[in-house]
């Protein structure tokens, strides 16, 4: 289990909707191990973000188990899993989710305004050069509403970055971005990947998907094929 | 660098305020007004009993001073016993007492009076030399009566301040002025004191004891007398001889109850201030009223704003916020919201106290108490009615944030 950064074993997801319940998830097995890029992808419908939603902690399976870095999180209450996900979980969004009243500085601090210790000095500069390092040094104290779609993909990059994760998790990413945009973010985390950094990718569209290592494919709530690029 | 962080941590709430001012002004007001409103019926109560204690102080009548008034009963009230059996022996009892400074009886009257062309019934008043000094009132014109006016039961009258003005009189010492038929001559003009509502000091007409008793009212009784004690008399023991005394002299024994009454200042501000503290207290339950509907207004402010700032919270709680970082961040905010409408609603009922001063005698009068009183209930209202909604906040499903299922 050692180098294995995600362990599920049977997911299921069911969700009720008054009297009507749907399984979304039918039984999902995934071991991902450290230096990943794997994409899942599937249509619309495929259970693709709800297994996201899991894997990043942001939802909980009806049943089955979850292991991150070897600990059972989907044993772990909330309280729990918000520290997990402050430490452990990187997220990129398809909107990217920037607070829109903070600027890209403020944005790329905010998960750190959750640690009792705060942040120092250091972080601050940390925080710059992550944004230096995205090609964005000039625009620190510039609101998401003044940035373009790929800068402000860029910021929430630097975001999900600033907490050293050890899983980088991705929904859509380029989702809302033109090609030469998304190319960009591409290139970003195939760099961030060649540094060891475990993601995974959430996609739709074929043409993304050949950005990962590896490819699952979900349909129906049920991972259906598998292929190594 | 814990400032950074924590600049950062208000600053993202502010702008968090800021970004929508529309709801932020709303509830600003629903605060102010009710703090103003409640802060100002404070103030004018508060003003209205230091009122009260400035006029008594000035009369004399502070703690080492007790008023006897004839006829039993409640002090509020109307007597319930005779009232004709308070005497001059009384008096003369109780000067001897040796914790007495002096005893001032009084008997007074409405009388028509008259001079040349104007004719009014007024206040009249019997008193000795010692009302001078029992009330710390003494003549800014004339001279006040002697023992021998006392003696000689002397037609002599000294004017109340505004008493010339109303009876259109210049220069009226020496002149004659008819009160109840009889005609007395002007000696003195009081100095003007303060009063409040209806009781005006400065429109009364005195004259010697011993002259109204068998001249002008024709009674052998007295109405009241103010005793003053000499310094560190023990009150109540001092209260319970004098009414020893009195029970005896009035040959009142066992459950016969009191034909007289002994106030005390104390009682004296509770009987001034009855009225206006049951009005303040109407008055402050409304305005608590008004401040629960400002917490409700609240409320349902901090429900659409954190409706409408649902994806930031989830982002929030993405990004491992706690439960109760949340809630932390929304009950900051309230008391932010707290802070600056409980300060405005202050000074602006200070400015309110100051336009009240312009149409009546109530004083305005700065107060820290209204100050923390402002900010205590301002902050209580908002961190109460903003928990519902802070709480709401945490229940938010941070899955929200990816949507494309």
């Amino acid at each position: 289990m050692g180098d294995k950064i995600v362990i599920l074993e049977d997911i299921q997801k069911i969700y009720q909707i008054g009297k009507v319940s749907y399984q979304v998830l039918k039984g999902i097995d995934l071991e991902v191990e450290q230096g990943e890029f794997l994409v899942i992808m599937g249509t619309s419908g495929s259970g693709k973000t709800t297994l996201l939603n899991i894997i990043g902690l942001l939802d909980k399976p009806t049943s089955g188990r979850y292991f991150l870095e070897g600990e059972e999180v989907s044993k772990f209450d909330s309280k729990k899993l918000a520290y997990i996900r402050n430490r452990k979980l990187g997220f990129i969004f398809q909107a990217f989710h920037l607070v829109p009243w903070a600027t890209a500085l403020e944005n790329v601090l905010l998960p750190l305004l959750y640690r009792p210790e705060g942040f120092s000095k250091d972080d601050e500069k940390r925080a710059i050069s992550l944004l230096e390092r995205l090609g964005l040094g000039e625009r620190i104290h510039a609101k998401p509403k003044e940035l373009s779609g790929g800068q402000q993909q860029r910021v929430a990059i630097a975001r999900a970055l600033i907490t050293n994760p050890k899983l980088l998790l991705a929904d859509e990413p380029t989702g809302n971005l033109d090609s030469a945009s998304s190319k960009e973010v591409m290139n970003i985390f195939k760099e961030l990947n060649a540094e060891g950094l475990t993601i995974i990718m959430v996609t739709h569209d074929p043409e993304i998907a050949k950005n990962g290592k590896r490819i699952k494919v979900i349909a129906d709530g049920i991972f259906v094929d598998e292929k190594q690029v | 660098m814990k400032n950074r962080f924590k600049q950062i941590f208000l600053k993202d709430i502010l702008k968090e305020l800021l970004a929508n001012k529309v709801n932020l002004v709303f509830m600003l007001l629903a605060l102010i007004i009710s703090l103003t409103a409640l802060n100002t019926i404070y103030s004018l109560g508060a003003s209205a009993k230091k009122q009260v204690l400035d006029v008594l102080a000035n009369l004399q009548f502070g703690k080492d001073a007790m008023l006897v008034i004839a006829g039993g009963g409640k002090i509020i009230g109307v007597t319930t016993t005779r009232t004709d059996t308070m005497k001059m022996k009384d008096v003369e009892n109780i000067e001897r007492l040796e914790f007495v400074k002096l005893v001032s009886p009084w008997v007074r009257g409405i009388l028509e009076v008259s001079y040349e062309g104007f004719s009014e019934k007024m206040r009249i008043e019997g008193v000795t030399p010692s009302y001078s000094l029992a009330n710390n009132w003494y003549t800014k014109e004339g001279r006040f009566f002697s023992e021998q006016d006392l003696k000689n039961m002397a037609k002599v009258c000294v004017l109340g301040a505004e008493v010339p003005q109303k009876i259109k009189a210049k220069q009226v010492i020496g002149k004659k002025i008819k009160i109840g038929g009889e005609y007395f001559e002007v000696i003195g003009i009081l100095e003007p004191k303060p009063s409040f509502g209806h009781f005006r000091h400065d429109e009364r007409i005195l004259i010697p004891l011993t002259t109204a008793m068998r001249r002008v009212f024709n009674k052998d009784y007295l109405d009241a007398m103010k005793i003053l004690f000499k310094e560190n008399t023990d009150i109540e023991l001092a209260k319970e001889t004098i009414r020893g005394i009195l029970r005896q002299n009035h040959n009142l024994y066992g459950i016969q109850p009191d034909d007289f009454r002994l106030i005390t200042p104390d009682m004296a501000i509770e009987r001034f201030t009855a009225t206006t503290r049951i009005l303040t207290v109407f008055l402050l339950a409304i305005s608590v009223i008004s401040l629960v509907i400002s917490g409700v207004i609240i409320m349902n402010l901090m429900y659409a704003n954190i409706e409408e700032r649902a994806p930031v919270i989830a982002l929030r709680l993405a990004l491992g916020a706690t439960p109760s970082n949340i809630i932390q961040h929304y009950l900051t905010m309230a008391l932010i919201v707290a802070l600056i409408s409980g300060f405005i609603g202050w000074w602006l009922s200070l400015g309110l106290m100051q336009l009240i001063s312009f149409f009546s005698p109530l004083k305005p009068l700065f107060s820290w108490t209204t100050f923390f009183i402002s900010l205590g209930f301002s902050m209580l209202t908002t961190i109460i009615f903003s928990l519902i909604p802070a709480y709401k906040a945490t229940q938010i499903e941070p899955s929200i944030l990816l949507k494309s299922l």
